[in-house]
């Protein structure tokens, strides 16, 4: 793991409490932190219909840092994420995202947070009308930046092994592919968060592996910060740290060692985190 | 291959599955096709109504005043006109006189009734090429010239033709090129003044003889640098109550408004083109919302990279004019086809005219914009959180 210099703070993170108390607050304040969630709660619907569904939720994820959440469906992981995501708006609580309060913003302000955030989704999302290049491209027009979208692009997809396939349309693309361009139009902004869901959900073993080991090498070398969701046991090993979400509660909170000793290590076998 | 200008991603949604795109431009051209034709037939309406008005010499009109329209078959005496010489201003005054008779069509022996225009052929009363040409052949007895836009049911048309007008012999001399319209029945005969006192001063005791002491319809010439309006007004006032004079614009127009005022005919035209255009608005808007709701997803992706919702409208927008131009192309083009087919089946007067192109044209892309704005509701909804799930 190199240590550069956004990803500074990382090694402090496994001993900050994983759900800071309200004396610990104070502690996590003087460093810059990629999201800082305090007391926050969510609920679903109105009047009668009213579902909480996150319960104080306190989280802080550094920069630099891997995360994945893990937890049973339901739980609240994906709301959570579409929080933080600026996608949708809290009310209760304060949410910070890239250094800036999110809670209170505008529409379009909340817009302008979305486009320092990369989003991978379960499924690739890319429209079939366009190459995998010009799907890249897309995102490189929100920067507008005219001139060098497709040398972006096709670097961008060349770095996630695609350099044969960048005019390609999705229809000729792999699953796993498809994922890797998703991946690539998520990156190529160079966003300093980046939120992705099951992002191998529907991708065979392998190329489920190859995608987050991507992932992991292009966040590390320029010092990105992640929060993936997934339950996919296979992938555990590129964390930093691994948090359970269950019943719309922050239930753990490890690096990788403690999460893989206190989830049944019979069944969790440790070789395979060791390729 | 540097692409320095924005995605059109529009364009590429547009285009990618190829059945659909012309499934979509087939509709649209449907649509526009049917308003170029309702549109053409009722504009061929008024157009043919007057199109024999507006190629008589002569700058002012004077009608029988209760001949409120070419139907009505009521004549001014003769006499009138020769008062309306005296004034000042008036060169020159032509008698054109009309009447309805039964033509036999030399081939298939069947009769059919013909419009029959008379005036005095020294005089360039309807100054049409076939018929200047001819003036010396009017002169002879039992001719007249015949219509070559006469409805395919009067037959051959040729110079040399032998036939039976009102059940006495004629021979056409040549012909000349005007059109139908609703009071023309099957086309219209012209013929000398003479040759009309020839075939209808002598009617049976049934009928109403004519004479040339009764005129349908005056025309006089102006000398250059007359005030219409005055010696219209001056005229009215001094003539006799019993006839009507108006400029010929105005004889025009009012023959328009009666067209337009009097019978259901636009107003059905009219109702079919605003039904045409409805149909479109509803094919466009099926064309977009299904485009919106395949790719849902994809815009929602966009949404939450930080694409604004006005992005995503124009997106939109920008399908259905591209959809609306894509499809008026075909649609003009099928409607120029048809508007010549008809106008020979017909005789009547489809016009294509720049204006009247450049108005389906707009109404095309309004017809798509209205289509658009209803679909991009659909788009402004989507919630980009929706794509976590
Ligand atoms: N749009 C929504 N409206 C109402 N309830 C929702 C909505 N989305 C999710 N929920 C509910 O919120 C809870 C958490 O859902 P979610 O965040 O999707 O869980 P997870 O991603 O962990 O499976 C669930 O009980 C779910 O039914
Ligand atoms: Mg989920």
């Amino acid at each position: 793991m190199t240590d550069t210099e956004p990803g500074a703070g990382m090694n402090k993170n496994s001993s900050v409490a994983p759900i800071p108390s309200a004396n610990g607050t104070a502690t996590a304040v003087a460093e810059p932190v990629a999201v800082r969630i305090r007391d926050l709660n969510f609920f679903f619907g109105q009047g009668d219909l009213r579902k909480q569904v996150l319960y104080d939720i306190n989280l802080d994820l550094p920069y630099g840092q891997i995360v994945i959440m893990t937890g049973p469906s339901g739980s609240g992981k994906t709301t959570l994420l579409t929080l933080i995501g600026a996608l949708r708006t809290v009310r209760e609580g304060s949410l910070s995202v890239l250094d800036q309060e999110i809670v209170g913003l505008g529409r379009s302000q909340l817009v302008d947070v979305r486009r320092n955030i990369g989003f991978i989704f379960q499924a690739h999302n890319l429209f079939d009308s366009l190459t995998a290049s010009k799907n890249v491209e897309m995102a490189i027009e929100l920067t507008e930046d005219w001139q060098e979208k497709r040398e972006r692009a096709v670097e961008m997809l060349t770095q996630l092994g695609l350099s044969d396939r960048v005019d390609y349309k999705p229809k000729s693309l792999s699953g796993g592919q498809k994922q890797r361009v998703a991946i690539a139009r998520a990156l190529v902004n160079q966003p300093p968060l980046l939120l992705a869901d099951e992002p191998t959900a529907a991708l065979d073993k392998k190329s489920g592996r190859d995608v987050v080991t991507l992932m992991q090498k292009l966040a590390k070398e320029e010092g990105r910060t992640i929060l993936m969701v997934t339950h996919d046991n296979r992938i555990l090993d590129v964390a930093d740290r691994i948090i359970t979400m269950v019943d719309g509660r922050l239930e753990t909170d490890e690096n990788l060692a403690q999460f893989v000793s206190s989830h049944d290590p019979k069944s969790l076998d440790r070789r395979m985190f060791v390729m | 291959m540097r692409s320095p200008l924005r995605t059109p991603l529009a364009w590429f949604n547009l285009t990618y599955e190829r059945r659909r795109l012309l499934t979509a431009i087939a509709g649209v051209a449907f649509a526009v096709l049917l308003m170029f034709m309702f549109r053409g037939f009722e504009n061929a309406l008024y157009d043919s109504q007057v199109q024999l008005l507006k190629l008589l010499n002569g700058e002012v009109v004077i009608v029988n005043r209760i001949k409120t329209t070419m139907f009505v078959p009521e004549q001014f005496a003769r006499q009138r006109l020769y008062q309306a010489q005296a004034f000042d201003g008036v060169e020159d005054a032509y008698a054109l006189y009309t009447t309805t008779a039964n033509w036999k069509n030399p081939e298939t022996k069947q009769v059919r009734p013909l419009r029959v225009l008379a005036f005095n052929p020294a005089k360039p009363v309807l100054p049409l090429p076939g018929i200047m040409e001819n003036r010396a052949a009017l002169e002879l007895p039992w001719t007249a010239l015949v219509d070559e836009k006469s409805r395919a049911e009067v037959g051959p048309t040729e110079a040399g033709i032998e036939s039976e007008l009102a059940e006495q012999q004629i021979t056409l001399v040549g012909t000349y090129s005007l059109g139908t319209d609703f009071a023309s029945a099957n086309g219209n005969l012209v013929m000398s003044d003479q040759n009309f006192l020839r075939y209808f001063s002598n009617l049976g005791p049934e009928l109403d003889s004519r004479s040339l002491r009764t005129v349908d319809i005056g025309l006089l010439r102006l000398a250059p640098g007359t005030d219409v309006d005055r010696l219209v007004a001056a005229l009215q006032r001094r003539l006799p109550n019993d006839v009507l004079v108006l400029s010929k614009d105005d004889f025009v127009q009012k023959e328009l408004d009666y067209w337009r005022n009097n019978t259901n005919i636009g107003f059905v035209f009219s109702l079919l083109t605003t039904m045409s255009f409805v149909v479109g608005i509803i094919l466009v808007y099926q064309i977009l919302y299904t485009d919106v709701a395949d790719h849902w997803a994809e815009y929602a992706t966009l949404k939450a990279m930080g694409y604004t919702n006005l992005y995503l409208l124009w997106v939109v927008i920008q399908q259905a004019l591209l959809l609306g131009v894509m499809g008026f192309v075909p649609g003009y083009l099928i409607a120029l086809g048809l508007y010549q087919m008809t106008a020979n089946a017909t005789g009547l007067l489809m016009q294509m005219t720049l204006f009247r192109g450049i108005n389906i044209l707009l109404a095309t892309i309004v017809m798509c914009l209205i289509s658009g704005a209803i679909a991009v509701r659909r788009v402004q909804a989507t919630d980009p959180a929706e794509v976590f799930g």
